[in-house]
């Protein structure tokens, strides 16, 4: 059989609202069939903290400190905990299909087993020793060097993550509300303890390099081919729309 | 149950380490009846929207384990997958709060 062929699109850095509105604007054309199936990888500029749709906004996010210190807080499409999208400090990838692509499971916890092993296959290329541990992480050496969220809608799923270039978990926490300062402590420590990051692992980060090698870890588990092309009119025209409409508007933000 | 009426809230781990939380306000009937209730936390739950139905469901049931079981039960034998909780977690968070 042919391999399918997919767009891989890369879209540097954006805002946080240009981030979450352009993966759902990719994610409708996909399943629309306007546009192919989709890798995306991108950055955040100005940084920002997401929250999974789930969240209770007020519960886990500092607005006040993100406010002074200009970093931008969103809802995501998708379930899962807050995540701080440092400035340069991580790769984000996003892939869009339609929820009856050949070989992907019915069943979530198991897409993530197959959808995750593209960037463990991509650790791996880089010499890392990678592996997949469920429900949505991916470690390196046992710690946690990506987070992974996934949601099925419209008729397609969008499943996006993290690769962590650079940790920094006192900024991180202290844009997260936690009950005391105690306990923020002792979070930063299991930050520390538990979570690596590409620059501890190699020493450097070289983010062409990281991308070229998800890629390929990509095109070898799902059997693709990845081939480089811009974004549609469509789709830019579709994400201004949702960005007005629900990701930067706070009935979204703030609904729970 | 000690419970006294108005608002109360609890934070329950799951067992995969998703955090479940709930707010809900109580009536003072014996046992209290759920009258709001809100359940936040990082889980997953396909499709999202369904999150409204279970809390809808569990407006008006009594905080008495059995009848909370049997609600939320009912909701995870539908249509739904929740990732990162079950059954027994939701009913837990919602004791827990009592």
């Amino acid at each position: 059989m042919a391999k399918q062929e997919w767009r891989l699109l890369l879209t540097g850095d954006m805002s946080a609202f240009d981030n979450m509105a352009l993966d759902e604007a990719v994610l409708r054309c996909v399943v629309a069939g306007t546009s192919p199936s989709t890798l995306r990888f991108y950055g955040w500029k100005p940084s920002a903290v997401s929250i999974g749709y789930f969240q209770g906004i007020e519960q886990e996010v500092d607005l006040d400190v993100c406010r002074e210190k200009g970093v931008d807080v969103i809802r995501r499409l998708t379930g899962g905990g807050a995540v701080f999208h440092e400035h340069g400090s991580e790769i984000t990838y996003s892939l869009a299909i339609k929820d009856d692509y050949p070989g992907i499971p019915r069943k979530v916890l198991d897409s993530y087993t197959l959808l995750c092993g593209g960037l463990v296959a991509g650790f791996r290329r880089l010499g890392l020793d990678a592996e997949f541990k469920p429900i949505n992480d991916i470690l390196v050496n046992g710690k946690k060097i990506s987070g992974n969220a996934q949601t099925r809608r419209f008729g397609g799923i969008l499943q996006h993550g993290t690769l962590l270039c650079d940790v920094n978990p006192h900024l991180m926490f202290s844009l997260l509300k936690v009950p005391s300062e105690k306990i923020r402590d002792k979070l930063i420590a299991g930050v520390e303890e538990r979570v690596t990051s590409i620059r501890r692992e190699m020493g450097t980060v070289d983010k062409d390099a990281v991308i070229e090698a998800m890629c390929a870890g990509f095109a070898e588990v799902l059997q693709i081919k990845l081939v480089p092309g811009p974004l549609t009119a469509e789709e830019l025209t579709l994400a201004e729309r949702l960005k007005e409409e629900r990701y930067a508007n706070p009935a979204w933000t703030y609904k729970r | 149950m000690p419970t006294r009426p108005g608002l109360i809230s609890a934070d329950h781990k799951a067992a995969g380490g998703k955090l479940l939380r709930v707010r809900m306000t109580i009536s003072d009937d014996t046992p209290p009846l759920i009258q709001t209730l809100h359940i936040t936390g990082d889980f997953f739950m396909h499709p999202e929207e369904a999150i409204e139905d279970l809390e809808q469901l569990l407006i008006g049931a009594p905080l008495d384990e059995t009848a909370l079981r049997e609600r939320v039960q009912t909701f995870f034998d539908g249509d739904v997958q929740v990732v990162g909780a079950d059954v027994d977690d939701v009913v837990a968070a919602l004791l827990k709060a009592a």
